[in-house]
C-alpha cells in the first residue's frame, strides 16, 4: 500500500515533468521558428524586439495553494508567462518602447493581454558623465531590485520572487503606473548615482487588488488618486556592490455602491525598500528590507479603519557553478503587522488563523542555462506561515495549514 | 495513519531525496574549476568615421553599458558584442570593464524588459564584428589584433 502510493507519486511526478518539457519544447521551437522568418537586420531607427515564453510547473503540500490547484494530486500548470515589447530610438535621446504582457497565475492572474508599459522617454541632458531625462507614458514602478522586470524570469533569481516584498497577490498595484518619472545618472570614478521617479496614477481597478486590499470587501469599487514613486540607486565599480533605497506613497480611493457596507474610504499604502547585493565572478549575495505602512480611513467598520507597519526581508545567496549552473538559497521572512508578529491579537479580535499574518520560506533552487535562451529551473519552498498565499487560490483560510511545502519547475525562452 | 497522511509523508520524502540528490549535484559541480582563456593581443575598435581615439574608463563602461548613446560630436554610439560565452568577451569584459558578462547581461534584460533602454547587438563571429564595425556609423567593438583591418580605429582607454 505505502509502495503503491508512492509509485502512483513518483509516476504523477514523471508526467508532469515529461508534460513541462514537451510544453517548454513546443513553445520554444515555435518561437525559434519566428525568429528564423525574413526579419530584416538593420531595423529603422534602431528598432528592437524582445520576447519571452514561460510555462511552470507547481507542487504544494497540504491544502495550500499557489497558482491554482497546485495541492491536488496532479498539481497546477496554471502558471505561464509571455511578454513581447518593441522599442525605437529614432535619436540617440529619444526612445519609444512598449511591451504586452499575458500572465496566467492562479485565479488573480487569467492570462488577459495587457499593456504592461508603454512610455516616450527624452533625455535633455546627456553628457559624458551625467544625464537627465524625464519619461511619460505607464511606467514599472522602481521597486527594489526585482520589480521592474518581475515578469520576465530570466531577471529574477527564483521561479516565485520572494514573496514578503514582491507579493504576488498585489502585484497589479505594485507593478506600474500611469504617470511622469524624472530620471537622471551622475557616474564619477567610483560609481554611478542615479534615480527615477515622479507622480503616477496607480493601476487598481480588478478584483485581485480589491480581495486583496479589503479582503471579501464591499460591492464598490477602487479608484486611484494621485501616488508618488521613486528610487534612487548607487552602484559602485559597475556593480560589483549594488545599493537602492526606494519608496513609495500609494493613495487609493475607495467608491462605496449604493447601499454598501463600507463607507467612501481611503488606503494610503507607504512601502520603504532597502536593498542591496554584493556581485563576484561565482557568488551574488542580494538583501532586501522592507517597511510597509498601511492606514486605511472611513470605511466605517472598525475591522477595517486600520494602521499599522508591515515588515520584510529576505538573504539570499546564488552561486555560479559553471556559466550554465546555477544554486539559490533564500530565507525570505514575512510580517503583516510588526507589532503582532504572531498574529494572535489579529487572530483574536477577528477570529482568523494567526498563521495567516506570517511567513517564513526557507528556499532552495537550481537553474540550468541550457542555451542563452532557453532556460531549466527547479525550487523547493519549505514554509512556515501562510501570510503571503493569495485568498482568491484559498477562499477558505479555514483550509489551510501553518506548515507546509512547495516544489516548482519552470522552463522559459527568450529572444 | 490515513492514506492522505501517507501520501503527504511520501511526499515530503520524495521531496527529501530530491533535494539531497540536488546538493550532491551541486557539491560534485562545485569542483568543476572555472576554465580561463587565453585571448590573443585585442583592441577597442570604433567605425573608421569615429573621431574619439581616446577614452576614459567611465565612459566606456557607460557605452558597454547602454547607458551612454553618443560620442562627443553628438552622433549616436552602435555597440556590437560577441556572446557571453565568447572567450574574448569575457575577457574584454574582466579586463576593460571591471565586470563579469553576467553582470553586464543583467544590466541589458533590466532595460529591455522595463522599457528603459536598448540592448547591444550580438555579432556570431570576429569576422561579423569587423565587417559591422567596419561598415556601421559610430560603431564600436572589440577584435584581436591579427583580425583588424582598416576599416576601424583602435580606440584608447584613458
Amino acid at each position: 500500500m505505502f509502495y503503491t502510493s508512492s509509485n502512483h507519486i513518483r509516476r504523477c511526478l514523471m508526467r508532469e515533468v515529461i508534460r513541462l518539457v514537451v510544453v517548454s519544447a513546443v513553445l520554444s521551437s515555435y518561437v525559434a521558428y519566428a525568429q528564423k522568418l525574413p526579419i530584416p537586420q538593420n531595423l529603422p531607427n534602431n528598432l528592437q524586439i524582445h520576447g519571452f515564453a514561460s510555462q511552470g510547473w507547481l507542487k504544494s503540500t497540504d491544502n495550500n495553494n499557489v497558482f491554482g490547484k497546485s495541492s491536488s494530486d496532479s498539481g497546477s500548470f496554471d502558471f505561464r508567462e509571455l511578454g513581447l515589447n518593441a522599442s525605437m530610438r529614432p535619436k540617440p535621446n529619444l526612445q519609444f518602447s512598449a511591451q504586452m504582457i499575458s500572465r496566467t497565475a492562479g485565479r488573480g492572474s487569467p492570462g488577459n493581454i495587457r499593456l504592461d508599459y508603454g512610455f516616450i522617454d527624452y533625455a535633455f541632458l546627456s553628457e559624458e558623465n551625467s544625464k537627465i531625462g524625464i519619461r511619460l507614458g505607464r511606467m514599472k514602478n522602481p521597486l527594489g531590485f526585482y520589480n521592474d522586470t518581475r515578469d520576465v524570469p530570466f531577471t529574477r533569481p527564483s521561479i516565485l520572487l520572494p514573496q514578503s516584498i514582491y507579493f504576488d497577490r498585489v502585484r497589479k498595484v505594485a507593478i506600474a503606473a500611469d504617470g511622469v518619472h524624472l530620471y537622471g545618472e551622475y557616474r564619477f570614478d567610483h560609481g554611478v548615482l542615479s534615480f527615477q521617479g515622479g507622480p503616477v496614477r496607480p493601476l487598481v481597478r480588478g478584483a485581485e487588488a480589491e480581495v486583496a486590499l479589503l479582503g471579501r470587501g464591499g460591492a464598490g469599487h477602487l479608484a486611484p488618486d494621485i501616488s508618488y514613486i521613486g528610487r534612487i540607486s548607487y552602484e559602485l565599480d559597475e556593480g560589483r556592490l549594488r545599493f537602492a533605497f526606494s519608496g513609495t506613497d500609494l493613495n487609493i480611493d475607495y467608491d462605496p455602491a449604493s447601499g454598501d457596507r463600507l463607507g467612501a474610504g481611503s488606503i494610503r499604502f507607504t512601502p520603504l525598500i532597502f536593498s542591496a547585493q554584493y556581485n563576484a565572478e561565482r557568488w551574488s549575495f542580494t538583501s532586501e528590507y522592507a517597511l510597509r505602512h498601511f492606514e486605511y480611513k472611513n470605511f466605517g467598520v472598525a475591522a477595517l479603519n486600520q494602521d499599522f507597519f508591515g515588515e520584510s526581508y529576505y538573504l539570499q545567496g546564488v552561486y555560479r557553478i559553471t556559466p550554465e549552473w546555477e544554486a539559490l538559497a533564500r530565507y525570505d521572512v514575512l510580517y503583516t503587522d510588526s507589532d503582532d508578529r504572531s498574529g494572535k491579537k489579529w487572530a483574536a479580535a477577528t477570529g482568523g488563523a494567526p498563521h495567516r499574518r506570517f511567513a517564513k520560506d526557507i528556499t532552495v533552487g537550481l537553474r540550468w542555462n541550457v542555451t542563452p535562451e532557453f532556460m531549466l529551473r527547479a525550487e523547493y519552498h519549505r514554509v512556515n506561515g501562510t501570510g503571503w498565499l493569495s485568498t482568491l487560490d484559498n477562499p477558505n483560510s479555514g483550509d489551510l495549514s501553518p506548515h507546509w511545502n512547495l516544489f516548482s519547475i519552470l522552463g522559459s525562452y527568450r529572444f | 495513519m490515513s492514506t492522505g497522511q501517507i501520501k503527504k509523508l511520501v511526499i515530503i520524502k520524495i521531496k527529501i531525496s530530491h533535494l539531497i540528490s540536488a546538493i550532491c549535484l551541486l557539491l560534485g559541480l562545485l569542483f568543476v574549476a572555472g576554465k580561463t582563456w587565453a585571448v590573443e593581443p585585442y583592441e577597442i575598435v570604433t567605425n573608421s568615421g569615429v573621431s574619439e581615439k581616446t577614452l576614459s574608463k567611465n565612459a566606456l563602461r557607460a557605452i558597454f553599458g547602454m547607458r551612454l548613446h553618443t560620442w562627443s560630436d553628438g552622433s549616436p554610439i552602435h555597440v556590437f558584442v560577441l556572446p557571453d560565452e565568447a572567450p574574448l568577451h569575457i575577457t574584454f569584459s574582466k579586463e576593460k570593464l571591471n565586470v563579469f558578462p553576467y553582470q553586464l547581461r543583467a544590466a541589458w534584460d533590466r532595460l529591455v524588459f522595463s522599457g528603459t533602454g536598448q540592448a547591444p547587438e550580438t555579432v556570431a563571429s570576429p569576422e561579423e564584428m569587423l565587417a559591422k564595425v567596419g561598415s556601421t556609423p559610430g560603431a564600436i567593438g572589440y577584435l584581436t589584433r591579427s583580425r583588424m583591418d582598416g576599416s576601424v580605429n583602435v580606440l584608447h582607454v584613458k
